[in-house]
């Protein structure tokens, strides 16, 4: 029964996506579209070759590699920081303030003073990244651990837990629902975040944001969508791990 | 008045030494700028093993009084000794049961059960031991690999008092332990309390709303009155021990009951006639 609800979501779901890119196919031959919107298969064929010469793989690997060392960052920096904030009031006193103040500036906007500093480097775009997915993450954090039900906290101080073991064996798990909401949000902005920390350019010329600006600068709207489809696979994959770890770590919570 | 009270009446077990001991507490909460007076003044001595319950209107402060006892919130004044130490903070020696269940939705039962005797780094044998026997006391071990939202809400009481049972603290602080239990279950539980009381010799503050509880388990029953709550009288009940079930319907159980009965709504006609 279960079993069989899910198989008819992925039926749908892959037929949803067959009749919205055939219908875009249909409008781009009958010239409904503009002709500098490629059609699917222009799309996919582009896609096809780029795989099949290999000349995807570098831009690929880089702009993984930027956007999953961006996301760890944030992870590790912003649960860890959350918590501590959450946990401790004279820490979340501290940040409250600076939170309300960085988190509207977006963060694009320092780009030129991340370039003063670190050039044309891995370091400025890995800021960028890391700086715009860092508020999400925080601040659910946060809010995860201020809203934990207190008498959690009560009866394990009870039954003399340190306030170490505390955070670790009950907050944690207490927020932790909390905590993959906001790592799901910051995984899908370091995603777009990677793609705008590549408009610096590179010495290497590799990158899918850098490759799209590229292709687009000689008017190759084909490369361009393909490139754009290539970071939605990609996102898609990821946020589809996340989930399923997700519901292996917490197989306990409802939902 | 009331300390003399329970002084003058002594301990059933001949014993005079104080368990907890309540000077004076009082507790104002503020709130939005707002000051609500929950407890006005109370105080309560409570010798070694005796099992004192704590009735009084709703709202009237009896968590507000447990929870100070149990040192997990501030009083505004007064003092908390408990075995000759002044408290202020929590601690193992004051094993709580919350009215709320307290029980960690990520753990199975027996971990759940299991968790403050790791954090007291027991030997794993013994929290074995310990597990199994309380959760067969309270007639769950076949739930212990159930997650708590797999149990009902009275079961999930019964697991929270297998995990205070065999934290086994010096004194036992219950908030309504049994208010979610169907009656039968509620009668079979208090027996087993009861039980596990006289062979334990624990010093028990027991907080509930069903009078005939309070009698059946209680030597001493504290009244308190409305909020701000004062200790409005203190009953000891006289009642022969071990009780059976059949107490209740006994001339003296009921004297006692209709006596309570009798103060409580003294209460609540001038809760009425104030219009609150
Ligand atoms: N944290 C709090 N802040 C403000 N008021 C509170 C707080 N906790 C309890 N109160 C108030 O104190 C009074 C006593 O509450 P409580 O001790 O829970 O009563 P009882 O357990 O006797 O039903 C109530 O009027 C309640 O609204
Ligand atoms: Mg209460």
């Amino acid at each position: 029964m279960q079993n069989n609800s899910k198989k008819w979501f992925v039926l749908t779901s892959i037929g949803e996506i067959l009749f919205f890119l055939l219908l875009w196919q249909v409008l781009s031959i009958t010239s409904w579209f503009p002709t500098y919107v490629s059609s699917p298969v222009e799309i996919f064929s582009r896609i096809g070759e780029m795989f099949a010469d290999g000349s995807i793989y570098p831009h690929v690997g880089i702009s993984l590699y930027r956007t999953i060392l961006g996301f760890l960052l944030v992870v590790l920096i912003g649960t860890v920081l959350g918590m501590l904030a959450g946990f401790f009031k004279p820490i979340g006193n501290f940040f409250d303030p600076l939170i309300s103040f960085f988190n509207p500036i977006p963060k694009i906007a320092l780009l030129p003073v991340f370039l003063v500093w670190f050039g044309v480097t891995d370091v400025t775009r890995i800021l960028i990244i890391f700086t715009s997915a860092f508020f999400p993450c925080f601040i659910a954090t946060l809010d995860g651990v201020r809203n934990i039900n207190k008498l959690y906290l009560w009866s394990a101080e009870n039954m003399g837990a340190s306030k170490f073991k505390m955070l670790w064996r009950i907050i944690l798990p207490a927020a932790l629902p909390k905590i993959f909401d906001g790592w799901r949000v910051a995984l899908a902005l370091t995603f777009v975040m990677m793609f705008s920390s590549e408009m610096i350019g590179t010495s290497t010329g590799h990158g899918l944001g850098f490759m799209i600006l590229n292709a687009d600068s000689y008017g190759r709207v084909d490369i361009v969508l393909a490139g754009v489809f290539i970071i939605a696979l990609l996102g898609f994959i990821f946020d589809r791990l996340l989930i399923l770890l997700r519901n292996r770590v917490l197989w306990w919570s409802e939902r | 008045m009331t300390e003399n009270e329970i002084a003058a009446g002594g301990s059933p077990l001949g014993k005079e030494k104080s368990a907890i001991k309540i000077n004076k507490v009082r507790k104002v909460f503020t709130r939005n700028d707002e000051e609500i007076e929950a407890i006005k003044e109370v105080n309560l001595d409570i010798k070694e093993g005796e099992f004192v319950s704590v009735v009084g209107p709703s709202g009237c402060g009896k968590s507000t009084f447990l929870h100070i006892v149990g040192g997990f919130i501030d009083k505004t004044s007064g003092e908390v000794i408990v075995n000759g130490k002044e408290v202020n903070k929590p601690g193992p020696d004051r094993g709580m049961m919350f009215q709320e269940s307290t029980l960690y939705p990520w753990l199975k039962v027996d971990r759940n059960v299991a968790w403050g005797l790791e954090v007291q780094k027991l030997p794993k044998k013994e929290i074995k031991e310990r597990v199994e026997y309380f959760l067969k006391l309270v007639g769950l071990w076949e739930f212990k690999n159930n997650l708590p939202s797999e149990l009902s809400g009275g079961m999930k009481q019964r697991v929270s008092l297998a995990k205070v049972l065999a934290f086994n603290p010096e004194v036992l602080l219950m908030d309504e332990p049994f208010g979610a239990l169907d009656s039968q279950t509620r009668e079979m539980m208090q027996a087993e309390l009861q039980r596990i009381w006289s062979e334990s010799r624990k010093s028990v503050l027991f907080v509930t709303h069903d009078i005939e509880e309070a009698v059946f388990l209680s030597d001493y029953v504290v009244v308190l009155s409305k909020r701000p709550s004062t200790v409005k009288e203190v009953i000891k009940i006289d009642l022969p021990r071990p009780r059976e079930i059949s107490i209740r319907k006994s001339y003296d159980f009921v004297d006692y009951r209709n006596k309570i009965w009798d103060l409580l709504h003294e209460e609540q006609n001038v809760k009425q006639l104030r219009g609150v």
